[in-house]
């Protein structure tokens, strides 16, 4: 009869701790609902926006490679600093056979940042392989309806990671963090001035730009800004010149990386006679994003700064 | 009597070794598949690929030292891969050499008569804008039912308008695949441009997407027309002599025309709808073949069945190889292969055109 309130204690402390590592965890990717029994321990994450999330959150450890970097960017020093252990097990996107060879057990991208629809690696084909795949919540526009974009997407990317590989606190902290951060800025803001704003991806017969699913729109938005194409029912799109010249930004944001150099695409522009009564060209307003900074990552809140900075330069 | 002064002695030698020659190139072709299995970007050393597919056949036969991963890779990646690129490339290389007998034309292809055309529209309207609504069979079935509609409309165009003699025939399919390939591009401009290139690859063929649920659609099209084919080579036979010999022969050209035209679309459809649009497997196999054998469609069906299965499988190896550890689209290495044996046949062989 001794032993029953030590059993009791010990069941009672199995049971916490069980309560506080939170698995098994459900979370939902795009319209999936996915469940882990236990935090991956061989991820792959694509593209470099969402390696920097996974990274922020202190996953390395949990990582075995990263995907689809070398192929058309370049770390920059932080980034390589994180992944130096890591080995980039594809410099495109990746197929079945080297996330197999990997061993891998989850598999972090995004409709057009690692998936491809009807490709060979999407969930539905990964799934008999015991290979889970979180979605980025930018990209589900690709395969459902979504709200707008807003900096909840990435919010809920990092709140989901967190769930997924059990650092919750890590991740709600993160979260605050950047809304507190953010709040404290936008509040300084002068509300009544807002200028419109283009996003030059790449393209010269036709632009490549962010549209109203794209994370630039909400980036532009919380620095007191709006996106000329935030009509446009897309996430990251081809458009016209034409509606870019009628619409008249004020700014232009270029958004960096790539072989076609900032400073090349600026210039492209200013040197277009069709351009020439733009408001961006006239005054020579142009920011630079880089391109790990003008998609869903840690980066975005620094993102918003610069994009502060430059659409109100008092 | 003897026939050997009409015919050249290496071929002479060759069509009274038919059997000899089929069993060959079967054995090639069984090794080629071992090689597929055995090379790709992961490097698997040979006695655990083995033991691999020794262990799926004969559970616990050999002690498992690999991850699950690596089996995985064998036995669910690159085995059905090699699988369905042996069906494709047999299937298009007997509808290349079927068409080629039917139209009297040396440049008809699985794609040419407007059969492609269609698949790919089909996979435009899935990929671009109604999503995999039936899951991992959505792109396959839409394609194969793309390619059906457009067989049926070239068929009834070709009825309508008499032109069911053998160059009509081509110049209708020519006409339709050009209305349906515009559709196609229309279909491409109107859907999301972030994921036009999803579309590119999938016309550009590949074989990544083989899985061995899906393996026995491809194979029942092969098994079943080409028996069809290869019931009919006397009739093919016939056909390469020109309409009114063939008439007179007893064949009633038209309707057999039109028939094997839809076996063809069948047969071309299942591949394309799961591979991709294929480039040169078709055109340029049952040219090789009748170089060496001459024009006898009992002989030329067969081998072009084997020669195209190998064909394709080796450049599916190539592709999976050549830049590791990217996998290139395959279209690309047969395009670039048959684009230059196109350029050699026709030096060597000025009969062509």
């Amino acid at each position: 009869m001794r032993q029953l309130p030590m059993l009791a204690s010990i069941f009672a402390m199995m049971a916490g701790s069980a309560l506080a590592s939170g698995f098994p965890v459900t979370v939902k990717s795009c319209n999936r609902d996915v469940t882990f029994d236990a935090a991956p321990s061989r991820a792959v994450s694509n593209d470099v926006n969402l390696t920097e999330m996974m990274l922020v959150l202190g996953l390395a450890d949990s990582m075995v490679g990263y995907t689809g970097v070398s192929g058309w960017k370049t770390l920059d020093e932080k980034l390589r600093q994180g992944v130096a252990e890591l080995p980039e097990l594809s410099p495109d996107y990746p197929t079945k056979e080297v996330l197999l060879g990997a061993d891998a057990d989850f598999y972090f991208a995004g409709w057009n940042y690692g998936m491809k629809l009807g490709g060979e690696v999407t969930p539905e084909t990964l799934e008999p392989f015991d290979i889970a795949v979180y979605e980025l919540a930018e990209s589900c526009i690709h395969i459902m309806a979504k709200p707008k974009a807003s900096m909840d997407d990435l919010y809920v990317d990092l709140l989901n990671l967190g769930r997924i590989f059990g650092v919750e606190e890590k991740a709600v902290a993160l979260v605050d963090g950047y809304k507190t951060e953010l709040a404290a800025f936008t509040a300084r803001l002068d509300v009544t001035d807002k200028p419109k704003v283009f996003v030059y991806d790449s393209g010269e017969d036709k632009p490549f730009t962010a549209g109203r699913y794209a994370i630039p729109t909400a980036m532009i938005e919380a620095a007191g800004g709006t996106n000329i194409m935030d009509d446009v029912e897309s996430s990251w799109v081809e458009v016209g010149w034409e509606p870019v010249i009628e619409r008249n930004p004020d700014v232009i944001v270029i958004v960096d990386y790539g072989s076609v150099s900032a400073a090349q695409k600026a210039d492209f522009m200013r040197h277009n006679p069709a351009f020439k009564d733009i408001p961006a060209i006239k005054n020579n307003r142009f920011v630079v994003l880089p391109y790990v900074v003008a998609t869903p990552g840690p980066r975005n809140i620094e993102g918003i700064k610069t994009l502060t900075a430059a659409f109100h330069p008092s | 009597m003897s026939h050997k002064h009409l015919v050249a002695w290496p071929r002479h030698a060759l069509i009274h070794t038919m059997p000899w020659l089929i069993a060959g190139l079967g054995f090639v072709l069984l090794v080629t598949l071992m090689l597929a299995v055995s090379v790709g970007t992961i490097g698997i050393p040979l006695h655990a690929v083995w033991g691999i597919i020794a262990n799926h056949l004969v559970p616990g036969f050999v002690p498992v030292d690999w991850s699950p991963g690596r089996d995985s890779i064998v036995w669910e990646v690159r085995l059905p891969r090699a699988i369905l690129g042996a069906m494709v490339g047999a299937s298009l290389a007997l509808v290349g050499a079927a068409l080629q007998a039917v139209t009297r034309n040396p440049l008809a292809d699985p794609h040419l008569l407007g059969i492609s055309s269609g698949a790919a529209l089909g996979a435009i309207v899935v990929l671009l804008h109604t999503g995999m609504f039936l899951g991992l069979i959505t792109v396959p079935l839409f394609a194969f039912g793309g390619a059906l509609l457009s067989t049926a409309i070239v068929t009834g165009v070709a009825n309508l308008a008499l032109a069911t003699n053998a160059s009509r025939l081509v110049l209708t399919g020519v006409a339709v695949s050009f209305i349906v390939t515009s559709l196609g591009s229309l279909g491409i401009f109107l859907g999301d441009p972030r994921a036009a290139h999803t579309v590119i690859f999938w016309m550009l063929g590949g074989l990544g997407l083989a899985q061995w649920a899906q393996l026995p659609f491809p194979l029942l099209a092969l098994l079943g027309c080409g028996a069809y084919l290869m019931a009919n080579a006397r009739n093919l036979n016939a056909m390469t002599l020109g309409d009114e010999s063939a008439t007179t022969l007893g064949l009633p050209v038209a309707r057999f025309r039109l028939l094997i035209f839809i076996v063809c679309a069948l047969l071309t459809g299942a591949a394309v709808a799961f591979a991709g649009i294929i480039s040169f497997v078709g055109l340029m196999i049952p040219h090789i073949v009748r170089m060496v054998i001459g024009g006898d469609y009992r002989r030329v069906l067969p081998l072009s069945a084997l020669l195209g299965a190998i064909f394709l499988v080796m450049a599916d190896i190539v592709a999976r190889t050549i830049m590791p550890p990217q996998d290139l689209p395959v279209g690309i290495i047969t395009g670039l292969v048959g684009g230059a044996f196109f350029i050699l046949l026709l030096r060597r062989n000025g009969r062509i055109g």
